[in-house]
Parts: structure tokens; sequence; C-alpha cells
């Protein structure tokens, strides 16, 4: 059976009063590649890092060494608001970078990722 | 039936059908990629290094100390909200503004942790809540599924003690 030309058009009117929306919102500040390359370990002490990356977002005590904690939160949002569904889905991604200090304030370890590089807006909440 | 009472009768019925999904509303939030037994399957406890470890999942959300060395929190969060106002099928009718809503919110929250001893060697490794992840269901009334034995990931030691403040 053909559909009449009367759902038809109900169906066009609907499909053309659906609407989208981005959103975004971020936390903190990036913290650059190039900057974190600078960091050496063994080499690079307390106060180097305080002048290249600033303060840390967190201090942590930990056996002994001293560990800065820098992090910066990304999230984007897209929805599909078809007026008789609406789809939203809202990823959120950090990154994150630890600077580990000996008790001398040397660096011992620098461990970072930037998981926001691949973050995308989405819309289908559904699947991976 | 005449051509143009089914012409009618299809226009209603689709008029019907999307009036009754009228404020269906799915949102699913995500924090972070969702860590699974199968990503994790390389770790080997008196081997796997943090480096080892980070090349591979990436550095923690959080680092705090324990008792025995040191441990490294990855954090990961799969929301899933559904909500269908069924309240939209009278309204056409009615001068009032009825709501019947059912709606579901499943949280998805659990964390990986890892245990490293103070050379940043794998001790131990296991995740928080062994969940699965929630469905889209906007039943309010029915039991959340708990996991089956075969669902959970194998267990890779005690229960790792952090120490906080």
């Amino acid at each position: 059976m053909k559909p009449s030309r009367r759902v038809l058009g109900f169906l066009a009117i609907v499909l053309l009063l659906q609407g989208c929306a981005f959103s975004r919102g971020t936390l903190g500040d990036e913290v650059q590649s190039e900057v974190i390359a600078t960091i050496q370990k063994g080499t690079t002490t307390k106060e180097e890092v305080l002048h290249l990356l600033g303060a840390p977002d967190r201090l942590l005590p930990l056996n002994g060494r001293d560990v800065f904690q820098y992090y910066r939160y990304d999230a984007k949002a897209g929805s599909l608001l078809l007026i008789i569904l609406n789809f939203t889905r809202l990823s959120i991604k950090s990154d994150d970078l630890f600077v580990i200090l000996n008790r001398d304030g040397i660096v011992e370890d620098v461990i970072s990722s930037k998981r926001t590089d691949g973050l995308k807006f989405q819309f289908w909440p559904f699947g991976d | 039936m005449t051509h143009e009472w089914k012409d009618i009768c299809s226009f209603f019925m689709a008029a019907l059908l999307c009036l009754s999904s009228f404020g269906c509303n799915v949102v699913r939030i995500t924090l972070n990629t969702s860590i699974t037994p199968a990503d994790v399957s390389f770790i080997v406890p008196g081997q796997t290094t943090l480096a080892e470890v980070v090349a591979k999942l990436g550095a923690p959300d959080s680092i705090a100390a324990s008792d025995t060395g040191i441990v490294a929190t990855y954090r990961f969060l799969d929301l899933k909200y559904s909500r269908v106002n069924f309240g939209w099928l009278v309204k056409p009718w009615t001068p009032i503004d009825p709501d019947l809503i059912f709606s579901r919110t499943g949280l998805g929250v659990d964390a990986f942790e890892v245990l490293y001893d103070p050379k940043w060697v794998v001790l131990h490794q296991g995740f928080q809540r062994h969940l699965i992840r929630p469905p889209f269901h906007p039943y309010p009334f029915q039991q959340s599924r708990g996991s089956t034995p075969h669902e959970l990931p194998p267990f890779s030691g005690p229960a790792i003690m952090t120490s906080h403040g």
C-alpha cells in the first residue's frame, strides 16, 4: 500500500520541525605537549615545573614523594530535538598530567595522557 | 471501506503513533572511555610496570598512597536516561496539561584500580563495582539485573585499601 499524501505531508512537517543543539564546557587550562616534553626526569626541579606549568590543581603526598596533578576536562554535548523524540549525548573526557618529585625536589617521573583530542560532538545515544 | 476513508485512517494512525512518542527523551552521558576486562588483560601482577599500563590505558584520574604502595584509579561513567511522558497522548483533547511520566536512570559508575609497589610494578588490579552497562529502559518498576558470574572480570587479588588524607 502506498503511503498517502496526507501521511507523507504530516511526516514532512514533523521532520521539518526538528532542531539540533550543540553545547560545550571546559574546566582547566590546556597543557601543551611541548611544555610537557621539556620536563626531564632526573634534572628538572620543582621550581622549574612550577614556572612551566604554574601551581598544580592538586598536590598529593605519596610515600615521601610529592605529586603535582594538572587536569583539564572537556565536555561536548549534541542534542537532536525531533519534538516527538529527543536524543542527547554528552561526552566528557579529561587530560591528566602527574609530575612525581622525589624528596630532593627533582622530577622522578612524568605521567600524562590527552584523551580530549578524540572528543567529538555526538547525537546518537545508542551503541558505543 | 473507500479509498478516502483509508487515507483518513492512515493519517490518524500516523498521528496517534507520533503522539504516543511525544515527550520521549533518551540521554546518555559518558565520562572517559569505559575500560573492559579485555582492555586490562595484558596486566600481569609482579611483572607489568606503570609505564606499560600508562602506555595502554593513559594516565590515571587519581593517584593515592596505600600502606603497601601506590594506587592508581581510572574512573569512568556511562549514564543512560530515558523518559516517556504518556500525558502527551491526551494533550490535544484536554484544556489542562496532564503528565504521566515513566523515567529511569542507570548510572553505570565504575573504576579500575591498580596497586603498584614503590618501584612502580603492579601488585594487584581490579574493577571497583563490576557493573554491567545499564540498558535504556524507561519502565521504573522492574528490578535491575545483577551480574552473572561469567560476566564478572577475573579475580586478580585482594581488595585494594587506600589511605586518604
